[in-house]
Order: structure tokens, then C-alpha cells, then sequence
């Protein structure tokens, strides 16, 4: 089929304005986490696109060093909640996924459990400030606020859905012939499962691993609820880098902000090969 | 060592009857082919041999032992999915190996097996390639390679042709054929194809609708047809069917004419329950002659060596060469001596006399 020029045109800026759309802010976030406080700030009266005269104070603000620009020394630096949030989102997703992807096989393959895709969904029908605040006074009671095991297990909880949907309609779409084929050759069903279903399941599963991590990496509103001072994530600590005397330090939150979106990144490049392929099972037709 | 016995196995999946009252002896080493349309439940009868299906009733027996209540894994069957089931995570030799393996035969022995089957099945070049990029007739070959590996008593086979390439089909039949004489397993062939159930099977059991029509030697289908439904179903094209009503010692046919019956053909269609009955004929079995049926012709297909006559009625006549007949003229049909059957189209059953 031969396109006319206009048609080219025309998908040209339209790809062009989604980029913009997309690139713009992350592309401010680079530019201002190297920028010193004049250039970031509307008392220094210099904003600028890129930075005049780069510097990477503003991580070393963040993790604690004095410079002479930014004064006023942090209460904590950012060491830790990066921790927080790393063993959470990771001990989250690694929950979700387990609970999910077990779920997921039994019904898919056995039809147990089948009520189990609506009651799963149930906690995200309702506003998430409306399940959390129960979810915090019974964390209270537990003793489990301000603890990294605490804050993991809601992660895990509310993020399994997702993992337990994707993984379902990932099950779903293995023809079962490849296990029975396996079950015919008499290997057992956990043979099965370990042996043939997980090993083709692999794209699959880091997909949805890294989604359900994505989100978990990304929660706020948990976090502010669940955590106080030691393990508070990422996300939070960011809305309190702010102080009365300078007011919101976007450069610090521009910085951290830039060290955030490493872990989702190079996980993203990591599996990119799986996301792109999806589940195309190459030995069989569709 | 092992034939199988279905007794009077009845499947049902919630209201619908997929099987009814099914009976077959299948004996030690022989190559039987289920035939059907889809839907006929010769799938279904392959799923309940293998145990991925339990019988709503009856028995399943392999040779004297039941094994009606024993799960696939444990029954020793090899089964050739339609779709191949190939592990794409796994190399070709892995592949081979994974029967073996799962069955904890010593490494040197799965070598010497993966090798030998390898050979046999022409893979012995990719051996080491991973199985996820490679053609489907390969692919198939590999999945009845590593079915074939374990050495099954009892070799299952649902449609494995039917994905592949219609060049590659000539190839693997004959493949099928000998790895079954070098094996001597019996085999359970499923197909919609009968060609492949012609050139392959010892014997054929025709299904359609859940109910098992006839099972017979290929000729004997092809010949003395039990029922209308196995006289159409097989033959390219099927049997000429005219309904029609017995009268004397000929038939009036429904579409017009009448058909002159011989003695022994007339004692034949008395038989019937009533006087109605179909006449059947096989459209190679026909000449063209003064009485017979007479129909215009509507469509004339010249395939190379044959020429097929489409006339009205449904009526097809196949001839060796081609024959001089217009569209739209009548022709006269003429069926060979002892080429007729006749049927009651009461029950459908082929009268025998």
C-alpha cells in the first residue's frame, strides 16, 4: 500500500508532539539535577534550558555533603530511603509474583479457586486512600509501621492482581498440549510446572515482575502512610526535601529523581528482549 | 504386547454427548486410523486412550489390564499433538532427551538414543540448535521424534500432519509407516484426511457424530461402505447417493428415471424396511451409456488425468480422460455391473444380499 506525503506528514508530527510530550519533563529532570542553585531556583534569576555551569552539588547534597550554595544541612541524606525503597519494591514484588503466578497456574490449569480474579480485584475497586487508612491502624496494631517487612507486605498484597492477571492470561494462552505432551512422557505435574511451564513462562514472568515493580518503586501514598523516619521511600523523601529558608529544592528532587529512574531503567533494557517479544510461543501455531 | 479394548465408553460433557457407546479393538501392532469429520469425537477417543479425558462410562483396557482409572503419566503412551507441543526453551537434543531424562536413563543411554533417533529422523545436523526458530515440518518430525524416543507400546497420533506442508505430508507418511515396522507399536492415528488414513492404516474406523460407523480394512470402507454416511465420506469425490422408491424390479428415482435392478439387486433392496431406499454408485464405477441416469450436466473439472462430470442432482461421475459433453446438455450414466449399493433410507444401512 502506497501512503500519500501527507499521510507522512502528518505521522511525523504526531510522533514528534508525542515525543515532546513524553521527553520534555524527563529531559528538565537531567538538565536541572546538574544545575546550581542560581540556575534552579527563581531567586537566582538565571533559568535556563541546559546548564550554564553544570555541577553535581546537588548530589552531593543529597547524601549529605555541605556545599556552599545550599546551606542548610539535611536531616537525612538520601542513603537510606534509596535502601527502603530497593528491599521493599524488591521483597514486594517478589511476594506479588509468587502468590500471583501460583494463583494464576491453579486456576488457569485446574479451575480452583473461582472467585478468586474478583476478590483479588476487590482491593483496587475502592480509592486507595480508602483501604490504606484501615490497612494503617492494623499495621499500628501489628506493630509492623516504620518496618521494611511491613511496608513489603502491603506492596506485595496490592500489586498481586496484577501480577495475577497477567500471569492468568499468560497461562491461559500456553496451549495445554505442551504440558500434557510433558505429562504423557511421565514427568509429574511439579515436574511439569518446574521443568517445562516456568522455563517457557520466563518472558512472561519478567514482564510482569517488572511492572509489578514499577509500581511498587513508584507508590507515594503507601509510603507516607506507612513509614515515619527509618524506612521512608524513595518517594516520600523526596516531597520533604524542602526547607523554609530556600523553599522546594528542585535541584536535590531533580537529582534523586534521576537516581530513581536507574532501577526501573536498566531492568526495563535488562528484559527489553521479553517485552518486545511478549509470548509469541514460536513452536506453535496460533 | 499391547492391544486396547474400548468398552462401551460414553462421553459426555455436561449436556452434550461426544461419545456414545463406543466399541473398539484395536489389536497388538496395528496402524488404526479414527476418521471423521470434525466434531465426530475421534479426538475425544484419542484423549480418553491417552488419559487426558476420563469416560464418562466404560472401560479402557490395554491388553488385559484396565487402565480406565490410571493417569497419562502413568500409562506409557506416546502422543503427537496437531500443534507439535515442542519445549521452545529447550534445544533440539534436549527435546529428544526429555523422555529419557524424566525417566532417569543413564546419560550415556540417552546419548546413544538421541543419536540413534536423530539419524532416523534426519535431525542429526541441527541437533544442537534451539528448537524455538525452526519450520514446522521440523518441528513435527522433532515432536514425533521425541514421542518415538521412549518407545511406546502404544503410539498416539492426533492430526500430526495437518499443520505441515502439503509436500512435506507425502514424506512423513512414509516416515510413519516405518518408524511403526521398526518399532511394531501399535498405533492410533487421528485425521480428517483420508488419504492419510488410505495410505497408512491397516485398519480404518470411520466416526461421525460421536458413533462409531464402521471399522475396516481401507478397502472394505472404500468397498462395501456399512452406512450412507461412510459410502459419502470416503472417496474423492464420495458415492453417488439416489433416493429413491422400490418398484418391481427397478427403483424410481426421486429427481426422475428409474434404475433397473438385476435379481440378486433386487433381492438386495427387498430387504428394506419399507420401500424406500437409496441407490448408491461410486463415480469412478460409471460409463456412459443408453439407460441409467439421465441428469444435464452443470459443471465439467478437468484435472489433468481425470475429468469429473458435475451433474444436476449432485450427481458426479469421474472418468479416466477427457469426455466430449457439453454444459448443460443431459447426460446418461450408466453404473458398471455389480457397482450398485443399495441402501435403506430408513436407517441409513447398506442392505446386504
Amino acid at each position: 500500500m502506497t501512503r500519500s506525503p501527507a499521510f507522512h506528514v502528518f505521522r511525523t508530527a504526531a510522533l514528534l508532539l508525542a515525543l515532546i510530550f513524553v521527553l520534555i519533563p524527563v529531559l528538565w529532570m537531567v538538565s536541572m539535577a546538574f544545575k546550581p542553585i542560581q540556575e534552579w531556583s527563581a531567586t537566582g534569576d538565571l533559568l535556563t534550558w541546559w546548564p550554564r555551569d553544570p555541577t553535581l552539588d546537588n548530589f552531593r547534597y543529597i547524601f549529605g555533603e555541605r556545599t556552599s550554595e545550599l546551606i542548610v544541612a539535611l536531616e537525612r541524606t538520601a542513603g537510606r530511603p534509596i535502601l527502603a525503597s530497593l528491599l521493599s519494591s524488591v521483597v514486594g514484588t517478589a511476594i506479588a509474583m509468587l502468590a500471583g503466578t501460583a494463583a494464576a497456574y491453579g486456576l488457569s490449569r485446574f479451575g480452583s479457586g473461582r472467585n478468586l480474579p474478583l476478590a483479588l480485584i476487590q482491593l483496587r475497586l475502592f480509592p486507595p486512600l480508602a483501604v490504606m487508612i484501615p490497612v494503617m491502624v492494623m499495621w499500628a496494631y501489628l506493630d509492623l509501621i516504620d518496618t521494611w517487612w511491613g511496608l513489603s507486605l502491603v506492596y506485595g498484597i496490592v500489586t498481586l492482581p496484577f501480577a495475577f492477571w497477567l500471569m492468568k492470561t499468560y497461562f491461559d494462552d500456553m496451549p495445554r498440549e505442551i504440558e500434557e505432551a510433558a505429562l504423557v512422557e511421565g514427568c509429574s505435574r511439579f515436574r511439569v510446572l518446574t521443568r517445562v511451564t516456568l522455563p517457557m513462562m520466563r518472558g512472561p514472568l519478567a514482564s510482569s515482575a517488572l511492572l509489578v515493580f514499577i509500581l511498587n518503586w513508584s507508590d507515594y501514598l503507601i509510603a507516607l502512610m506507612l513509614t515515619t523516619r527509618e524506612w521512608v521511600t524513595i518517594p516520600v523523601y523526596m516531597a520533604s526535601l524542602s526547607s523554609s529558608m530556600t523553599g522546594q529544592l528542585y535541584g536535590a528532587k531533580a537529582a534523586l529523581g534521576l537516581i530513581a529512574a536507574v532501577p526501573p531503567v536498566i531492568l526495563g533494557i535488562a528484559i527489553q528482549k521479553h517485552l518486545v517479544r511478549g509470548l509469541t510461543f514460536g513452536a506453535l501455531k496460533q | 504386547m499391547t492391544s486396547i479394548h474400548l468398552s462401551q465408553i460414553v462421553k459426555r460433557f455436561g449436556d452434550f454427548t461426544a461419545l456414545q457407546e463406543m466399541d473398539l479393538r484395536i489389536h497388538d501392532g496395528e496402524f488404526i486410523a479414527l476418521l471423521g469429520p470434525s466434531g465426530c469425537g475421534k479426538s475425544t477417543t484419542m484423549n480418553i486412550i491417552a488419559g487426558m479425558e476420563d469416560p464418562s462410562e466404560g472401560r479402557v483396557m490395554f491388553g488385559d489390564r484396565d487402565v480406565t482409572a490410571l493417569p497419562m503419566q502413568k500409562r506409557g503412551v506416546g502422543f503427537v499433538f496437531q500443534n507439535y507441543a515442542i519445549f521452545t526453551h529447550m534445544t533440539v537434543r534436549e527435546n529428544l532427551a526429555y523422555g529419557p531424562r524424566m525417566h532417569g536413563a543413564p546419560r550415556a543411554e540417552i546419548e546413544r538414543r538421541v543419536v540413534e533417533m536423530a539419524d532416523f529422523l534426519d535431525l542429526g545436523a541441527i541437533l544442537d540448535r534451539p528448537s524455538a526458530g525452526l519450520s514446522v515440518n521440523i518441528l513435527q518430525r522433532l515432536a514425533i521424534g521425541r514421542s518415538a524416543i521412549m518407545e511406546p507400546a502404544i503410539f498416539l497420533l492426533d492430526e500430526p500432519l495437518s499443520n505441515v506442508d502439503a509436500a512435506f505430508r507425502a514424506v512423513m507418511r512414509r516416515e510413519l509407516k516405518s518408524l511403526q515396522q521398526r518399532f511394531e507399536q501399535t498405533m492410533v492415528y487421528v485425521t480428517h484426511d483420508q488419504l492419510e488414513a488410505m495410505t497408512m492404516a491397516d485398519r480404518i474406523a470411520v466416526m461421525d457424530h460421536g458413533v462409531l460407523q464402521q471399522v475396516g480394512t481401507p478397502l472394505e470402507v472404500y468397498n462395501a461402505p456399512a452406512n450412507l454416511f461412510v459410502a459419502q465420506f470416503l472417496g474423492a469425490p464420495g458415492m453417488n447417493l439416489l433416493p429413491g422408491m422400490l418398484d418391481g424390479d427397478g427403483i424410481v428415482l426421486e429427481g426422475g428415471g428409474r434404475i433397473a435392478l438385476d435379481d440378486r439387486e433386487v433381492r438386495t433392496a427387498r430387504r428394506a424396511t419399507g420401500r424406500d431406499v437409496v441407490y448408491g454408485f461410486r463415480p469412478e464405477e460409471a460409463r456412459m451409456g443408453e439407460d441409467g441416469v439421465t441428469r444435464p450436466v452443470s459443471f465439467v473439472e478437468r484435472i489433468g488425468a481425470r475429468t469429473i462430470l458435475h451433474m444436476e442432482g449432485g450427481i458426479k461421475a469421474v472418468f479416466e480422460n477427457d469426455v466430449a459433453v457439453a454444459e448443460g446438455r443431459p447426460v446418461t450414466l450408466s453404473p458398471n455391473p455389480g457397482a450398485a449399493r443399495i441402501f435403506d433410507a430408513g436407517t441409513g444401512a447398506r442392505l446386504e444380499g
